[in-house]
C-alpha cells in the first residue's frame, strides 16, 4: 500500500478496541452468572461508543467525497468493503443504544450482540484489506492481526471496567493475547522473506520499519509489565493502543503492492 | 465467448519509445501524476540483454476484475457488448480500494477530483469504429486491439515474466514474446 493510510489506522484500530471491549464485557459479564459485578456499564458503553464513533468519524477522512460515504453500502453482494460498512454501522447503532438503555448493571443481550456483530466487522475488514494485490496479506493474516488488536485492546481497556473478581480474567486474556500478537508479528516478515519477489519485498519492508519494531516493543514491553505486576496497570491500555496503531499504520505503509515490481520477476 | 476487446502487446515490436502513453495523456489530459498507460522496462533478470524489453500496460479488463468486485458504490461495470470495464468517475466516492485491489495497479487516485480513474480502452472511440488512442499512436505497431472470441491463438501468452500471474481475475491483454537478439560479430 505504501502510504500511512491514517484515517484507515485510526479506523480500524479504535473499531477494534470498541469491539474487543464489548467481547470482553459479553465474557465478563456472564463468566460466573450474567450480571456478576456488573457496575459502570453505562460508563463502559460509553468508552465503546466513544471509541466507535470516534473510529468512524476518522474513516470519513480517507473519502475524497465524505458525504457520499451511505453510497458504500451499495455493493453488498461482493465488495467486502460494503460489509464492512454495514457491520461497522450496525453495531455502532447497537453501542448507542446501549449507552441509552444501559442502568447500573447493563444488559447482557447487547453485549452479546455487539459481539457477534463486531466479528462481522472484524471478519469483513479482514477480507477487505487482503486483496489479490497484497500477496503477503492476501490469506487470513489480516483477519489474525485484526482480532488480535482486538481482544489486547478489548481486555486492556475492559479491564478498567473489572471488579476485583474479574482483573485476573483479563489479566489471563490480555497476556495470551500478546504472546499472540508477538508470534504472529514475529513470524510473519520471517516466513515472507521465503516466498516471492513481492512478499519478500514486504518482509524486507516490515523488519525495515520503524513502526513494525515499535509495536513490537511495545507488545513486550505490555507482557513484562503483566509479568512483573500480574495485574493491568490503568495506562497500560493506552500504552498498547499506542502499539496497535504504529503496527497498524506499518501494515498500511509497508506492504508492497503487487504494481511496485511490474516488469520484475514475481 | 463473448466478444472481449484487449490489447495484445507485441514486446518483440515495442521500442519503448512511451508514444502509447503520451496518446493517452493527450486524448485525456489526466491531471499531474496521474497515469492511465505505463511503459515499464522488463528487469535484466527477465531479459538479459543489451537491448531492452518493454511492457506497455494500461487496464486488461479482465474477465473477472478486482475494481468491480471490491468497488462499494458501483462505480465500475463491465460491458455486456464488447467486455471493456468502465469507471464511473461521478459514483466514485474516493475510498481508494480498487486502487488497493488491483494487482495490475490500474486505477489512480486523481487529487484533484479526489476519486480514482482508470483507461476505460476508449470506449467512446469504439462506439466510433475507432481504434483506441494508444492504439492509433503506436508507431511500431507494437500495441493492438484484438477480440479474443475472434483472435486466433500462435504464439501468445497471458502471463509473460514481469506481470502477475492472476488467474482468478483473467485479464485480457495478451502478449508476444520478445526475441533474443541477434548478435553480430566482426
Amino acid at each position: 500500500m505504501q502510504s500511512m493510510e491514517l484515517p484507515l489506522v485510526v479506523f480500524t484500530v479504535f473499531s477494534q478496541a470498541a469491539i474487543g471491549v464489548t467481547v470482553m464485557r459479553a465474557v465478563r459479564t456472564t463468566a460466573d452468572g450474567a450480571g456478576a459485578e456488573d457496575h459502570g456499564a453505562r460508563r463502559e458503553w460509553g468508552l465503546i461508543a466513544g471509541l466507535m464513533v470516534f473510529g468512524m468519524l476518522g474513516s470519513l477522512f480517507h473519502l475524497g467525497h465524505p458525504l457520499s460515504a451511505p453510497t458504500a453500502l451499495n455493493h453488498l453482494g461482493t465488495a467486502w468493503l460494503s460489509r464492512e460498512v454495514l457491520f461497522a454501522g450496525m453495531f455502532t447503532g447497537v453501542t448507542v443504544l446501549a449507552v441509552l438503555v444501559a442502568g447500573i448493571t447493563g444488559k447482557p443481550a447487547l453485549a452479546w450482540l455487539g459481539t457477534l456483530l463486531g466479528l462481522g466487522v472484524i471478519v469483513s475488514a479482514g477480507m477487505t484489506y487482503a486483496p489479490p494485490a497484497l500477496p503477503a496479506l492476501d490469506n487470513g493474516l489480516p483477519f489474525a492481526f485484526f482480532l488480535t488488536s482486538a481482544v489486547i485492546l478489548g481486555a486492556g481497556f475492559g479491564s478498567w471496567f473489572a471488579g476485583g473478581g474479574r482483573a485476573p480474567l483479563m489479566a489471563r486474556i490480555f497476556t495470551t493475547a500478546l504472546v499472540v500478537g508477538l508470534v504472529l508479528n514475529l513470524a510473519a516478515p520471517w516466513i515472507w522473506l521465503s516466498g516471492g519477489t513481492v512478499m519478500r519485498m514486504t518482509g524486507q519492508a516490515w523488519l525495515g520499519s520503524a513502526f513494525y519494531w515499535a509495536h513490537v516493543l511495545v507488545l513486550l514491553g505490555c507482557l513484562g509489565v503483566v509479568w512483573k505486576t500480574r495485574t493491568i496497570p490503568a495506562w497500560l491500555p493506552v500504552l498498547a493502543l499506542m502499539g496497535e496503531l504504529a503496527g497498524r499504520a506499518g501494515f498500511f505503509a509497508d506492504t508492497i503492492h503487487t504494481a511496485a515490481n511490474m516488469g520484475g520477476l514475481y | 465467448m463473448k466478444k472481449q476487446y484487449a490489447f495484445l502487446v507485441d514486446t518483440e515490436r515495442c521500442i519503448g519509445c512511451f508514444t502509447c502513453a503520451m496518446a493517452c495523456r493527450n486524448y485525456y489530459h489526466q491531471v499531474e501524476g496521474v497515469v492511465w498507460r505505463q511503459v515499464y522496462p522488463l528487469s535484466e533478470e527477465i531479459y538479459p540483454h543489451r537491448e531492452r524489453a518493454f511492457l506497455s500496460l494500461a487496464c486488461n479488463h479482465c474477465e473477472n476484475p478486482a475494481c468491480l468486485n471490491v468497488c462499494p458504490v458501483e462505480a465500475y461495470t463491465k460491458r455486456e457488448e464488447d467486455g471493456v470495464v468502465v469507471h464511473h468517475q461521478e459514483k466514485c466516492i474516493g475510498c481508494g480500494n480498487c486502487i488497493r485491489s488491483c494487482p495490475y495497479g490500474a486505477p489512480k487516485y486523481n487529487p484533484v477530483e479526489k476519486r480514482a480513474e482508470k483507461c476505460s480502452l476508449c470506449h467512446e472511440r469504439l462506439d466510433a469504429g475507432l481504434n483506441p488512442a494508444c492504439v492509433q499512436a503506436c508507431p511500431t505497431d507494437a500495441l493492438q486491439l484484438i477480440d479474443l472470441a475472434e483472435f486466433e491463438r500462435t504464439n501468445e501468452v497471458q502471463y509473460p515474466a514481469g506481470y502477475p500471474r492472476m488467474e482468478e481475475l483473467n485479464p485480457s491483454t495478451r502478449f508476444v514474446l520478445p526475441k533474443t537478439p541477434k548478435m553480430v560479430r566482426r
